[in-house]
C-alpha cells in the first residue's frame, strides 16, 4: 500500500508538469492545426531565465520567494514575447499547414538551442530551493518544494480549464478548434483567437519551465526531454483534445513512476514508446481524439 | 634618362630597402600543430568539456611561452580546437568527421565520453591520428589500438582502492545499490564496481540505468530507498545528476553511505544535492586547500574556476597533461608524425599537473597506454571536499 501511494504521488507530481506542457502543445494544434516542436524552447527560456535571475536577485537583497517570483514573471514575460515574435513572423503564415509548420518549428528548435547555448552557456544551472523540508502525506514523505510546485501546476491547469469551459473567449477558441470555417461564418475572429491561443500555450509552457527550474538541472537542452514526453502525451490523449492531454500526461507520468520503481528509468522510457505505438495501432486518433 | 639607366641607379636603393624590411620584420612564426578536442560543451557534463578545453589551451600557451616544441630544427606551437560531442555517439561521429576530415588534425589532445570516443577512435586509428582520451573502456585500449592513450585514471585504477577505502571506513556496509547512466561509460563503471563490491563481500541489491538528460530522478530514488541498501554507488553519474539522486533519497528518509566512484566535480554534486550530498565519497575529485597543493595546481584551479565556475577535476586535468606528454614525446622522437610520437610516448616522463608523470599499464591493458597519476580518495564534509588518501601508482616508482 505504501509503495502504491508513493508511486501514485510521484506520478502526480511529475504529471502536473507534463500536463501544463502538453496542454500548450494541444492548444496550439487545436486552434492552428500545427504541431509546434519549438514549444520546448519557451519552456527552456523561462527555466533558464529563472536559473539566471533568481540567484542574481538573491545577491541584490531580494529574499528567496520574492526573488523566485520576480524571476518567474520575467521568465514568463520573455517567453511570451518570444512566442509573439515567433507567431507574428512565422506560425501565422503556416496555419493549417503541417509540413510548413513542421519545418519552421524544427528550424526554430535549432536556432533557439544555439542561441541559448551562446547566451547562457552549456553548463548546468541550479536554482536555490524556494521551500525547504519534507512533508508527510498519507504516510508518504515528499519534498515540500515539489508539493508546492505541483500545486501551482494544478492550479494553472484548473484556471485554463475554467477559461476554456466558461468564458466567451474560451468558447470561441473551442469553436475554432472544432470547426475553423464554421467559426469564421459565425463571425469569430479566427486570426485573433489563433494568436491569443498561441500566447496562452506559450504561457503554459513558460509556467511549466519556471516551475521545474528549482527541482531540475537547468540547461539549454532541458526542453528536449519534456517535448518528447509532452508530444507522446498529446498523441496518446488525442491531438487537440484538452482532457486527452491531461489524461495522456498523467498516464505517462504513471508509467515513468511505476516503471522507474519496479524496473529502471531506461526501461520506463522504453515502455512509454511501446505504449504510444500500441495506442496508435488501436486508436490512431488517440484515446480522446476525434479530429 | 633611359629606363635601363634609372633601374641601374635605383637598384641599390631598392635592395637596401628590401634588406631593411627583412631586418625589421618579426621573426618567422612558429609552425602550428592543431590538437582536436571532442568534448561535451552542453548538457550535464558541459563543465568537464569547458574545463578540459581551457586546460588544453593553457598548456599550449605555457609551452609556447617556454619556447615551443623543438623538433628537427623547427619550432612548433599547439592550438586546441574543441567541438561539442554532447556526450553521445551520434554527435561524437559528427565531431570526429569535422576534426579528421575538415580540420585535418593529426593529434586529438583529449576526448570525453566512451560512446563518442568509440566513434572517434574508429576513424583515428584508421587515419593514423594519435588519440588521447578520458574514456576508460578496456575495449578501446591494447595492442589493437596503438595510437590510443588514456589521459586520466580510469575506473580500473580508481574503483578498487576507493571502494576498499569505503568498506574499511564503513565496515557495516553489507549491501549496495548501483545506478549508472545507460551508455558505454556507465556500463564499464558498473562492471568494475560490481566486481569490486562483491570482492569486498558487499551484496549488490540492485543495479539500474538511466538515460543521460533524464530530468526526473524521483521514481528511481523511491525504488532504491525501498530496498534500504547500506550504500548507494552512483558510479559514472555526472555531478548534478548525482546530487539530485541523493537529494531525492534524503527526502525519502534514506541515509546510508554515498559513493560516486568516478565522481569528479564536488561543486556540481553540492549545487544540486546540497546537504543531502554530505559524506559522499568520490574517486576522481581534487581538493586544493591541502598543504601538498602546488602553486601551479592552485593557479590552474583558479583558471578553471573562472572558466567554468567549478574547481578543476581529474577528467579535465588529462587535457593539460596530454599536451605536455605530446611535447615530451615529439622532442624525444624528433618527429611530429603521429606513429613515431606514439612509439615514443611510453618511453618519456613529463612534468604534468600532478608532477612527474608517464604512461604504462601493460599488465592491465596489454600495452603501455594508460597515464600513471595518483588516485585521490576524497569525501564531501560540511559542504567542502576533503582529501582522505592519495595512492601513487606502483609503476611510477621505477620511472
Amino acid at each position: 500500500m505504501q509503495v502504491a501511494l508513493q508511486i501514485l504521488l510521484t506520478a502526480l507530481q511529475i504529471g502536473a508538469i507534463y500536463v501544463l506542457f502538453s496542454l500548450g502543445l494541444t492548444l496550439i494544434f487545436g486552434v492552428m492545426r500545427v504541431v509546434n516542436f519549438a514549444h520546448g524552447q519557451f519552456f527552456t527560456l523561462a527555466a533558464l531565465l529563472v536559473a539566471v535571475l533568481d540567484p542574481w536577485l538573491a545577491t541584490k537583497g531580494f529574499d528567496g520567494p520574492l526573488a523566485y517570483l520576480v524571476s518567474v514573471l520575467a521568465g514568463i514575460a520573455a517567453s511570451v514575447a518570444l512566442g509573439a515574435v515567433v507567431y507574428r513572423f512565422g506560425f501565422r503564415r503556416f496555419q493549417r499547414d503541417l509540413t510548413g509548420s513542421f519545418i519552421l518549428s524544427v528550424g526554430l528548435v535549432l536556432l533557439c538551442e544555439g542561441a541559448f547555448l551562446d547566451l547562457f552557456g552549456g553548463a548546468v544551472r541550479v536554482v536555490p530551493p524556494i521551500v525547504r523540508g519534507d512533508v508527510q502525506l498519507i504516510g508518504v514523505t515528499i519534498a515540500a518544494q515539489r508539493l508546492v510546485l505541483a500545486g501551482v501546476a494544478i492550479a494553472a491547469t484548473a484556471v485554463l480549464y475554467w477559461i476554456l469551459a466558461t468564458t466567451r473567449f474560451g468558447k470561441a477558441m473551442r469553436a475554432v478548434a472544432i470547426d475553423h470555417e464554421a467559426a469564421l461564418l459565425q463571425g469569430i475572429p479566427c486570426e485573433r483567437i489563433a494568436f491569443q491561443g498561441f500566447l496562452i500555450a506559450t504561457t503554459l509552457g513558460a509556467i511549466a519551465g519556471a516551475i521545474i527550474a528549482p527541482i531540475s538541472a537547468v540547461t539549454p537542452v532541458l526542453g528536449a526531454d519534456y517535448l518528447v514526453k509532452g508530444f507522446i502525451a498529446v498523441i496518446i490523449g488525442g491531438l487537440g483534445s484538452v482532457p486527452g492531454a491531461i489524461l495522456g500526461s498523467l498516464f505517462i507520468a504513471l508509467i515513468e513512476s511505476a516503471g522507474g520503481f519496479f524496473f529502471d528509468p531506461s526501461i520506463a522510457n522504453m515502455a512509454i514508446f511501446v505504449l504510444v505505438m500500441i495506442v496508435l495501432m488501436v486508436r490512431p486518433k488517440g484515446l480522446l481524439g476525434h479530429g | 634618362m633611359s629606363y635601363l639607366q634609372r633601374s641601374i641607379e635605383r637598384g641599390p636603393l631598392a635592395f637596401g630597402l628590401c634588406a631593411l624590411m627583412v631586418c625589421v620584420s618579426p621573426a618567422v612564426a612558429n609552425e602550428t600543430i592543431k590538437l582536436g578536442l571532442s568534448v561535451p560543451l552542453s548538457g550535464a557534463a558541459a563543465n568537464w568539456g569547458k574545463g578540459g578545453e581551457w586546460l588544453c589551451k593553457q598548456a599550449a600557451q605555457e609551452i609556447a611561452k617556454g619556447g615551443g616544441v623543438k623538433v628537427a630544427g623547427k619550432v612548433y606551437d599547439f592550438e586546441c580546437v574543441a567541438y561539442d560531442n554532447k556526450y553521445n555517439a551520434a554527435d561524437g561521429t559528427k565531431v570526429a568527421q569535422t576534426l579528421l576530415t575538415r580540420d585535418n588534425v593529426k593529434f586529438i589532445g583529449g576526448s570525453l565520453g566512451t560512446a563518442p570516443v568509440r566513434a572517434l577512435q574508429s576513424m583515428s586509428e584508421r587515419d593514423g591520428v594519435l588519440l588521447f582520451t578520458t574514456a576508460w573502456g578496456k575495449a578501446i585500449k591494447g595492442p589493437k589500438f596503438p595510437l590510443t592513450f588514456t589521459q586520466m585514471n580510469t575506473v580500473y585504477e580508481i574503483s578498487k582502492p576507493l571502494l576498499g577505502f569505503v568498506k574499511q571506513s564503513n565496515p557495516n556496509v553489507k549491501t549496495v545499490a548501483l545506478l549508472n547512466p545507460n551508455d558505454a561509460t556507465g556500463q564499464d563503471v558498473e562492471a568494475a564496481d560490481r566486481a569490486n563490491w562483491e570482492a569486498l563481500g558487499v551484496k549488490v541489491v540492485s543495479s539500474d540505468w538511466y538515460e543521460r538528460g533524464t530530468t526526473e530522478f524521483q521514481p528511481i530514488a523511491a525504488k532504491i530507498a525501498a530496498l534500504r541498501p547500506d550504500a548507494v554507488d552512483l558510479g559514472a553519474a555526472p555531478p548534478p545528476d548525482a546530487g539530485f539522486v541523493f537529494k531525492e533519497l534524503k527526502a525519502l528518509s534514506w541515509n546510508g553511505v554515498k559513493v560516486i566512484t568516478v565522481g569528479s566535480g564536488a561543486e556540481g554534486v553540492l549545487a544540486t544535492g546540497q546537504d543531502a550530498a554530505d559524506g559522499t565519497y568520490m574517486g576522481a575529485a581534487m581538493t586544493f586547500d591541502s598543504p601538498a597543493t602546488s602553486a601551479k595546481q592552485k593557479s590552474l584551479n583558479d583558471g578553471v574556476k573562472t572558466a567554468t565556475g567549478e574547481s578543476v577535476n581529474a577528467i579535465q586535468i588529462g587535457f593539460y597533461d596530454s599536451v605536455y606528454a605530446l611535447k615530451a614525446a615529439m622532442e624525444k622522437a624528433q618527429s611530429v608524425e603521429p606513429k613515431q610520437v606514439a612509439a615514443a610516448l611510453p618511453t618519456v616522463t613529463f612534468d604534468g599537473f600532478y608532477g612527474k608523470s608517464a604512461f604504462g599499464g601493460v599488465a592491465m591493458y596489454g600495452s603501455p597506454q594508460q597515464i600513471l597519476v595518483p588516485v585521490i580518495v576524497s569525501q564531501l564534509k560540511g559542504g567542502k571536499l576533503a582529501e582522505l588518501q592519495r595512492i601513487a601508482p606502483d609503476e611510477m616508482k621505477g620511472r
